[in-house]
């Protein structure tokens, strides 16, 4: 019905509100009472919302809490309609918002394949056809032929994740679920979504795992209040996220992985001249920053990077450290911090200037810098006024 | 009705499911759903033939059990799909499927219980009436309008309840009252104070859209005869408004199933 190729989605302009749930009349006698009053106050989950992801991509979806990320995915799984433009999916969609939805209690674990691939829209035929391969992905052995009622919630999680991961869809939208089961079935998890991308499936991945994002997602969408706030690379991504979020002053946090990278910044500190960790600062003042790196490098580059609240880099700087065995820290000393009253984020990256280059921002510190009286902009360029005050020309003039 | 031959098979296991869950733990399992109508047969009998003495009605029992096991299949699915979407509201947000297979498997499951009633039933009438009528061909056809009112009528409650909580405890409320206006001990011409009030005997006997049913099932099974063109007609047309009313209203309040579950 959809002119969109396998995979493809497209969102345009999708709108989408709610009325507040306690404000919505529940009851016959609630809807007479509220007649004629004015409708309830509603909240905008979606808000006029363009999103394009080609067959193939995945895409990472952050957001706070409320921001509409889940809204999102349940108008593009069809599960819930928008009130204006278009949200669409080509192919086949598998929405996999939470694991285990629909199974029936007295069901054993291997009815409840039957009825949830039913769900899911398989027929007899490709059930009959999975079923032995997602009996086996779930590990869960005998207990597969005993009721589910009976199973812990992990062996739960499991069970919906292996029927999930073998509905071969064209596009996968993922909620949160990643965060389940043991560290080893995560991964066996993100393997096998991996591979299903490698078949050509496409990819949307709300998560609040960081990690998760960056190891399988290659663009990443900032959603807040229902808009979509940043689209672009990972790396960007999160570091815009984190600033919305306000990352906690002075504490540090990660933007990558560890994993697969030679060297990363394992810590970043923002301390002043006595070596106190801090986050406020008066413009001016000497700050010092400490950073480690861990991992193995023959030469091992670090890069600093201020941002003023806007996002935009104000200042960067780089420096070839040498070779790192473990873990190596080093400094940065600012003698006099030359910028003005806001909020600045501090991000540090490494890489082996040896190692194919990448994006290398690892973690990101947040400070501020009080307002001051004589001065506004970002940048503190240390003049100072001087008056000449000519009295005998004015004089003169009259 | 392409989208119910689609989705054959997630009916098959929504059934399933349904069916598990209604006899889940019970030792007697289905058992306990015939003896139902067999308790409200007994204490019909005990008042109305025993203390009462007006029904003067041959083979008394299978004339009631002929009644009762409509209306209890009516009431049930009822009651049984009214909160059906409420119950299953983690499925209806978190799963695109076709939603009118909940409130359809749960009358399904009804009418898989109405038709086991009715295979007990079959050989005891013919047994008392010792006579094989063709009347009986018509059976299955009355049994279908039957489903297609309950199913008609199963979406409408379900999805009305999602959206007002009280659909519920209003249709048990009024469904006591609807038992007894549905002339399930008598025929509604052996009432004995008919004659001063027909219209009231007119309204027991059409008004009521579950009582054409109740007479044809009970004309059929009781009696060996064919229901006359009128309860035919009546049947038919009950079944298929229900069908279409149920299917229309769903399809209209569905929308926004998944938001205020």
């Amino acid at each position: 019905m959809s002119g969109l190729a396998h995979g493809e989605i497209a969102l345009e302009r999708a709108t989408r509100s709610f009325r507040l749930v306690h404000e919505r009349p529940r009851t016959l006698k609630e809807l007479v009472v509220s007649l004629g009053r004015r409708p309830a106050s509603e909240v905008c989950a979606l808000r006029d919302f363009d999103l394009h992801v080609a067959p193939g991509e995945a895409v990472g979806m952050v957001g706070r809490n409320g921001a509409g990320k889940t809204s999102l995915l349940r108008c593009l799984a069809g599960i819930v309609p928008l009130d204006s433009g278009r949200a669409e999916c080509g192919g086949r969609v598998a929405a996999l918002l939470e694991l285990g939805a629909g199974f029936g209690q007295d069901f054993t674990g291997r009815e409840n394949i039957w009825l949830n691939g039913a769900l899911h829209g398989l027929s007899h035929a490709d059930v009959e056809e999975r079923i032995d391969r997602i009996v086996e992905f779930s590990e869960l052995g005998e207990f597969i032929n005993v009721p589910v009622k009976a199973y812990s919630s992990g062996m739960y999680l499991r069970l919906g994740f292996a029927i999930a991961a073998h509905l071969d869809a064209d596009v996968l939208l993922i909620d949160e679920i990643l965060a389940v089961g043991d560290e080893s079935f995560q991964r066996k998890c993100l393997n096998r979504i991996s591979e299903q991308m490698e078949q050509g499936a496409t990819l949307v991945l709300v998560s609040h795992d960081p990690s998760a994002i960056e190891r399988i997602c290659d663009r990443v969408v900032v959603v807040d209040g229902g808009r979509k706030e940043f689209d672009g690379p990972v790396a960007e991504g999160l570091l815009h996220y984190h600033r919305m979020l306000g990352t906690e002053r002075g504490a540090s946090v990660s933007l990558r992985p560890a994993a697969d990278r030679a060297v990363t910044i394992a810590e970043l500190e923002v301390k002043d001249a006595d070596g106190r960790a801090r986050h406020m600062f008066r413009p001016g003042e000497p700050m010092r920053v400490e950073l480690a790196l861990a991992g193995r490098a023959e030469r091992a580059v670090a890069a600093l990077e201020v941002r003023y609240q806007s996002g935009e880099a104000i200042f960067r700087t780089d420096a070839t450290l040498g070779a790192v065995q473990g873990r190596l820290t080093a400094s940065f000393e600012i003698p006099r911090l030359a910028l003005l009253g806001g909020d600045y984020d501090l991000v540090a990256g490494a890489l082996d200037q040896d190692a194919p280059p990448g994006p290398m921002l690892d973690r990101v510190a947040r400070f501020s810098v009080t307002q001051v009286s004589d001065g506004e902009g970002v940048v503190d360029l240390r003049g100072s006024w001087t008056v000449e005050h000519a009295h005998s020309e004015h004089e003169a003039l009259r | 009705m392409t989208r119910p031959v689609r989705h054959r098979f997630l009916f098959e296991q929504m059934v399933r499911r349904e069916l598990r869950q209604k006899y889940k733990g019970s030792a007697l399992g289905v058992a306990w759903y015939l003896i139902n109508p067999l308790v409200l047969m007994g204490a019909y009998a005990l008042v109305f033939k025993v203390l009462l003495d007006v029904a003067n009605i041959p083979d008394y029992p299978v004339f009631l059990l002929a009644g009762l096991i409509v209306w209890v299949f009516f009431a049930q699915a009822l009651l049984a799909a009214a909160p059906s979407l409420v119950l299953n509201a983690p499925l209806v947000r978190k799963v695109r499927f076709p939603r009118e297979t909940i409130p359809a498997s749960v009358a399904t499951v009804q009418l898989i219980t109405f038709v086991a009633m009715l295979l007990l039933l079959l050989p005891v009438a013919l047994v008392v009436r010792d006579s094989l009528d063709p009347a009986l061909l018509l059976l299955p056809v009355i049994v279908t309008f039957l489903f297609c009112l309950v199913l008609g009528l199963s979406m409408l409650v379900a999805v009305l309840h999602a959206h007002f909580r009280d659909v519920e405890p209003v249709l048990a409320a009024g469904l006591l009252p609807w038992f007894f206006l549905t002339p399930l001990f008598l025929p509604v011409d052996e009432f004995p104070g008919i004659d001063d009030h027909e219209l009231i005997g007119d309204l027991l006997e059409w008004g009521n859209p579950v009582a054409p049913f109740v007479d044809s099932v009970r004309t059929i099974l009781w009696a060996g005869e064919a229901p006359d063109a009128a309860h035919l007609a009546y049947v038919a047309a009950a079944g298929l408004i229900a069908l279409a009313l149920g299917a229309v209203v769903f399809r209209r309040m569905e929308r926004d199933l998944a938001v205020m579950l």
